[in-house]
């Protein structure tokens, strides 16, 4: 067990270095005026713990604070947390089962009171009461106790050994809320906390001065900030509403806000804003990856409660390996990005792209589109070309119904997915459904991903974190979503193959970083080469800064405004 | 018409309130993109007559056949297109707004439709007495007098002068519309069908009305109206007009006695008799054809086209105006 | 006219029950979810605590019941409690209507919006109706002329391009191009000065003008039409007769009476006001009622975009209430008795 630790750690060691000193340099707190700040999308709620939303998680940001962060890199930085606890340090206790988070000292909350262990230890039975519907609660899986070793020391068990122990307090999400504001708010009485889930009191840069629900957030710099001379700016908003272009047009044209987040912007429009010179894009790369759903189970609506299930029986043809190879072959990934992304994507064959280490390099070979092959493949498998261009074989037709939300540039690659198609005889018919629908899990529903009653569906996945663990555990056997689960499992595909489940378990034992990689990768090139999965694109981030705006750090593993108390505004 | 610069030079007849003088009232038609005038409705083409003061002068005819136009234009609430309208006189045809709406008092009109015509959001009160206002006549209290007395003149109780039209009867409105015309001490009144929108009852009541007032104070009708008989009553002469002309004038004895213009003998064929025994053997004279489109008029005589007895130059000729002596005029080539 | 008003009331409480009923099965019926617009890291599991959680999971009857009883005991208790600064009963554990998407309760949030529904919307309302009558006079009185044919123009222009247009065109000019006026709107500003109520009418501009061109274009047609109805009346004939100068004419006669169904058409676009409007608040970050409600319905944030539907609900109800009683105080020969 002590060799399994060490191991383990090298890994989290190595990202833990702390990024290099501040690139700005300080005046005093509040020299710099008002920072302005556009989320097309406003934020609905300043508890993270109650909206899932990266629009609320990034405004509750600035004034709440996790244990620790992860920079733009992914690695973790301690922010009320004195030093990541790692096994050498004797963080994390040999077994795995427990992490011991030593605090800073001397940090006051913005009231003024002292932030202490029960604060972490109030934190975690918030979120772990099961009748608040805290979003965050999965990042508590398998705490059996989190308990207050003294004032500065937290000491966090688990009932399995966790190879990953920075679930709780590591990241946006899962922010330290202070005991005395929050203490009635415990369970079914958590939405009722009106006033303190719209200005809770943190440690952070900022304190919230005003608050419209889907609208503004007014803050102030927090004069009981530990680094006495930040945060730079006085005041800070963030607006939200209209949509992405304005918000650009906003930074990068009218130069009345500073910053703007995911510019999900036609790329070309977004460049000739930029053209302006009034700003500067941002992107930078997480785990995001749009990819296509291949369907191994048959959806014949004839099949009634059987249908999109593995009872069911197979798809009739997406089974074939030729035909899930030609599908991927066609597609010209390139002009999937230029046409719908720009800077805010970049060709992928893996499911599980980032952080570095995971990613594989085995798959390459479906970045270029290859039709000579995608129709060599089906020649050879005897899918022949019909009258109307249209492969079959056994009178059984390659036409594909294609599924995905409702979204401008979804559609676009729809489209241009069905016209790379057609030039190897594949029909494809294309269906967009509201995404509070499609993603909305409603069991009444027919449209939802998870019951995914088409041949191929389209939509963009990611993990929190790092940690690809429970990510790549999406697509074992019993994570397949059927009526006896209420439709719930992230196995769209329904992929099921006994060996990847098997390195599902394996990797829940191994702490070793380089066998983790090794597994994750070996995970990752299994579902590939079994194509139940098409990745299309890594998706980035893309976000906009004013010229003037020095210390913006693009970070997709975190809060985009992590570092904002770094930041500042040239003279 | 050869006599009409005769007319101008004469000094008028200082027994003759209103002398109409080839009086034209066109409406032009515009059509196409650019709306150009590709014609126009020749809705009054041509009157010539005098109104004699004190007297009522008919003027009958088919609907359509331009009698309101020829009434409005009179009292120059349209601009006519041409000719000459002395009142007292005074050419209003040439007066500008200004004048105009000074001599307005003067010469007053009854409409047709007394719903249409009284302004619904204005109570009686003030509907009789704003033209008092307007023309500075009367004001405070004399004025409240002025608009009870008026009330009493048409037989409308005084009180109701805080009412809105709609409150009222037909009968009453018309009434109402006969104060309010009274209002200023005009001479002259156009009657426009004053009865047309009235149940037969009340229509007598409406029509003594008329009398009485006129023999009170001493005013001057000209008298519009489709129903010949109540124009036999009320009238002292008639002008009969077909498609903006007239075609016959006399006094309402000889006109229904020895009518002499062929359509004038149409229109009085159609009038039932109260004798059975005379109204059993009566001869209708049934014209052929529908009025001829007066945007359109035919050549020659207007009526050519209908008349039972036209001859070949009722076709190419228009009538003169015809005096038949004994104060009977009248435009056919064949009448006599 | 007060036992009719009084009639209409009442009459209207069981309207408004079955418009709430209605409301609410459809939104029900709706099938997408409150949890759908969370990130797809969030689990199934979760998703389903979160659903239980905000009580998705009572029946529908109760869910319903709680409804009408939060909307219409609650929300007023609350209200009469703030009036009198003093606490009404057992205040604390009494349920408000609380919104889904930010856990807060659905009154406060319309409240919090009015004040900018209400500047920009209420403001392009006026600005629209004081453009438009005067146009539809001018237009009606020189029918055929070259202002008329210009004012039709105008508004076949104004009432056919879309507010998303002209809002975008005035913001590439005004704010990128020429940098006078901000395309953001500032909830926060508060008038205090001089200055700042400038900077108040500076955000306003763009906003009010777009939606006022777009009213004006409405009302000015209808207003035009009335007047041509009854610049062709007896009544205006008469009074011309009367010897009436053609001011009075106009301006008293014709456009008093023709003022009768288009201040009917204004009382009844009046409730449109509190809707917002939708796609101009989305342009200009307005953020008022109209984004609420879109918001809402994206998010699926069902106690929300009842209790606002319904608001509008009784708000058109009521307006066509008073629509109907202004009718009679201006038309006197309408009665209701």
């Amino acid at each position: 067990m002590k060799k399994l630790t060490t191991l383990m750690m090298a890994g989290v060691a190595a990202s833990l270095m702390v990024s290099a000193a501040n690139a700005g340099s300080h005046s005093k707190r509040g020299a710099d005026g008002q920072l302005n700040i556009i989320y097309w999308q406003a934020a609905s709620i300043l508890n993270p713990y109650l909206s899932g939303g990266t629009k609320d998680t990034h405004a509750s940001s600035m004034i709440l604070e996790p244990l620790a962060k992860y920079d733009e890199k992914g690695g973790m930085v301690a922010s009320l947390a004195e030093e990541i606890p790692t096994p050498e340090n004797g963080g994390v206790s040999a077994d795995l089962t427990s992490i011991t988070w030593k605090l800073k000292k001397g940090v006051t909350w913005s009231d003024g009171s002292p932030f202490t262990a029960a604060d972490v230890v109030f934190s975690a039975e918030y979120c772990m009461d099961p009748t608040g519907g805290c979003n965050s609660i999965s990042n508590f899986n398998d705490v059996k106790s989190v308990e207050a070793v003294d004032d500065h020391t937290v000491k966090i068990t688990f009932k399995v050994a966790k190879p990953f122990p920075y679930g709780p307090f590591v990241g946006a999400t899962v922010p330290i809320i202070q005991k005395a504001q929050f203490k009635d708010c415990m369970g079914a009485k958590a939405p009722t906390c009106t006033t303190q889930n719209f200005g809770p009191i943190g440690t952070g840069p900022f304190v919230v001065t005003e608050f419209k629900s889907n609208d503004v957030v007014v803050y102030a710099a927090n004069d009981k900030y530990r680094e006495a001379d930040k945060p730079a700016f006085a005041t800070a908003i963030i607006k939200g509403g209209g949509e992405a272009a304005a918000a650009a047009r906003s930074v990068l044209e009218t130069g009345e806000f500073d910053y703007a987040w995911n510019l999900q912007v036609e790329p070309e429009i977004l460049a000739q804003m930029a053209a302006k010179g009034k700003g500067t894009i941002v992107t930078s790369f997480g785990t995001s990856v749009e990819r296509l759903m291949v369907q191994s189970t048959n959806v014949d609506p004839a099949l009634g409660d059987k249908r999109g299930t593995v009872e069911g029986g197979p798809h009739p043809f997406l089974t074939d390996p030729a035909v899930r190879e030609a599908l991927s072959f066609a597609i010209d990934r390139q002009i999937l990005v230029d046409a719908g992304y720009g800077k805010a994507g970049q060709v992928t064959c893996n499911v599980l792209p980032a952080p570095a280490v995971y990613a594989s390099t085995a798959n390459d070979d479906c970045k270029k589109q290859d039709v000579a092959r995608a129709n060599k493949v089906l020649d050879d498998a005897g899918w022949a070309k019909g009258s109307d261009g249209i492969r079959a074989k056994d009178g059984v037709r390659l036409s594909i119904l294609f599924q995905t939300s409702t979204n401008g540039v979804r559609q676009g690659t729809q489209a241009l997915i069905k016209q790379m198609w057609k030039a190897i005889g594949v029909e494809t018919e294309l269906r967009n459904i509201s995404a509070s629908v499609f993603f909305g899990g409603d069991q009444s529903s027919p449209d939802t991903f998870q019951k995914f009653f088409a041949d191929i569906e389209m939509y963009t996945n990611n993990f929190d974190g790092t940690d690809p663990e429970k990510y790549m555990g999406s697509w074992t056997c019993n994570n397949i979503p059927a009526p006896s689960n209420q439709w719930i499992g992230n196995n769209m595909p329904r992929y099921c193959n006994p060996e990847y489940d098997a390195l599902v378990a394996e990797m829940g034992k191994t702490a070793s970083i380089e066998k983790r990689a090794a597994l994750a990768k070996k995970m990752n090139d299994m579902l590939m080469q079994a194509r139940a999965m098409i990745p299309l694109i890594h998706r980035g981030d893309v976000s906009a800064h004013a010229n003037t705006i020095k210390g913006v750090r693009m970070n997709s593993w975190d809060s985009q405004l992590w570092n904002v108390a770094d930041w500042t505004r040239a003279k | 018409m050869a006599d009409i610069a005769q007319m101008d030079d004469q000094e008028i007849d200082p027994n003759v309130l209103v002398r109409v003088d080839d009086l034209h009232m066109h409406f032009p038609i515009y059509k196409g993109i650019l709306r150009r005038q590709v014609g126009a409705v020749k809705a009054v083409d041509g009157l010539t007559f005098d109104i004699r003061r004190g007297e009522t002068l008919g003027l009958v005819g088919e609907s359509g056949c331009g009698k309101s136009t020829a009434g409005r234009a009179i009292l120059r609430l349209y601009d006519p297109t041409s000719g000459h309208v002395h009142i007292n006189g005074k050419d209003i045809a040439e007066l500008s707004r200004t004048e105009l709406r000074k001599i307005r008092p003067q010469m007053q009109m009854i409409f047709q439709d007394p719903q249409a015509s009284l302004n619904p959001r204005m109570t009686v009160g003030s509907i009789v007495s704003e033209p008092l206002d307007e023309h500075g006549i009367v004001s405070g209290k004399e004025k409240k007098a002025r608009v009870g007395e008026l009330l009493d003149a048409v037989g409308l109780n005084p009180s109701f002068v805080n009412r809105y039209p709609h409150e009222f009867s037909g009968g009453q409105r018309q009434r109402i519309g006969i104060a309010r015309a009274l209002a200023l001490n005009p001479e002259f009144i156009v009657c426009d069908e004053p009865i047309a929108a009235l149940d037969v009852s009340i229509q007598a009541q409406v029509v003594n009305l008329l009398e009485d007032l006129q023999s009170k104070l001493g005013l001057t009708y000209l008298f519009i109206s489709h129903d010949l008989s109540m124009v036999r009553h009320i009238a002292d002469r008639v002008a009969v007009m077909y498609l903006g002309k007239i075609m016959e004038l006399t006094s309402v004895d000889k006109l229904f006695k020895t009518p002499k213009h062929p359509y004038t003998k149409a229109l009085l064929s159609a009038v039932p008799v109260p004798d059975p025994k005379i109204e059993a053997k009566r001869e209708r004279i049934i014209l052929q054809g529908d009025v001829p489109n007066p945007a359109n008029p035919p050549k020659g005589c207007v009526f050519s086209t209908r008349c039972p007895i036209a001859e070949d130059k009722c076709f190419k000729d228009a009538p003169k105006w015809r005096d038949l002596g004994g104060d009977q005029y009248v435009a056919c080539h064949l009448a006599g | 006219m007060l036992n009719y008003t009084i009639r209409r009331l009442l009459f209207a409480i069981p309207t408004l029950l079955v418009i709430s009923f209605i409301i609410f099965v459809i939104l029900d019926l709706a099938p997408n979810d409150p949890t759908g617009s969370l990130p797809l890291t969030i689990p199934a599991e979760v998703r389903a605590q979160i659903r239980e959680a905000l009580g998705l999971g009572q029946p529908f009857h109760i869910r319903y019941v709680k409804w009408l009883e939060q909307f219409f005991i609650n929300e007023p208790l609350n209200i009469m409690e703030h009036w009198w600064g003093a606490p009404i009963g057992d205040s604390d554990s009494r349920l408000r209507v609380t919104s889904w998407m930010s856990r807060s309760p659905v009154v406060d949030l319309i409240v919090e919006r009015m004040p900018q529904t209400l500047w920009v919307v209420g403001l392009s309302y006026l600005v629209g109706i004081l453009i438009a009558l005067p146009i539809g006079v001018i237009s009606a009185y020189k029918q055929y002329s070259w202002f008329d044919q210009i004012g039709t123009f105008v508004s076949m222009v104004g009432f056919s391009v879309p507010t998303f247009f002209t809002g975008l065109l005035l913001i590439v000019v005004f704010s990128v191009n020429l940098g006078w006026l901000p395309s953001i709107y500032d909830t926060t500003l508060k008038v205090t000065d001089f200055s700042s109520f400038m900077a108040q009418l500076r955000q306003l501009a763009m906003p009010v003008m777009v939606l006022a061109l777009f009213n004006a274009a409405q009302l000015s047609r209808f207003m035009r039409a009335s007047m041509l109805d009854n610049l062709n009346q007896d009544y205006v004939r008469t009074a011309r007769a009367k010897g009436m100068s053609e001011k009075v004419v106009l301006l008293v006669h014709v456009l008093r009476n023709s003022l009768i169904p288009v201040v009917t058409v204004i009382a009844l676009g009046v409730p449109q006001i509190f809707g917002g409007a939708i796609i101009t608040e989305q342009i200009f970050k307005v953020n008022g009622l109209g984004q609420l409600l879109i918001l809402g319905i994206e998010n699926a944030d069902i106690p929300l975009v009842q209790t606002l539907t319904f608001i509008f609900a009784i708000l058109i109800v009521f307006f066509n209430l008073i629509a109907d009683v202004v009718y009679g105080m201006l038309d006197p020969r309408i009665r209701y008795d």
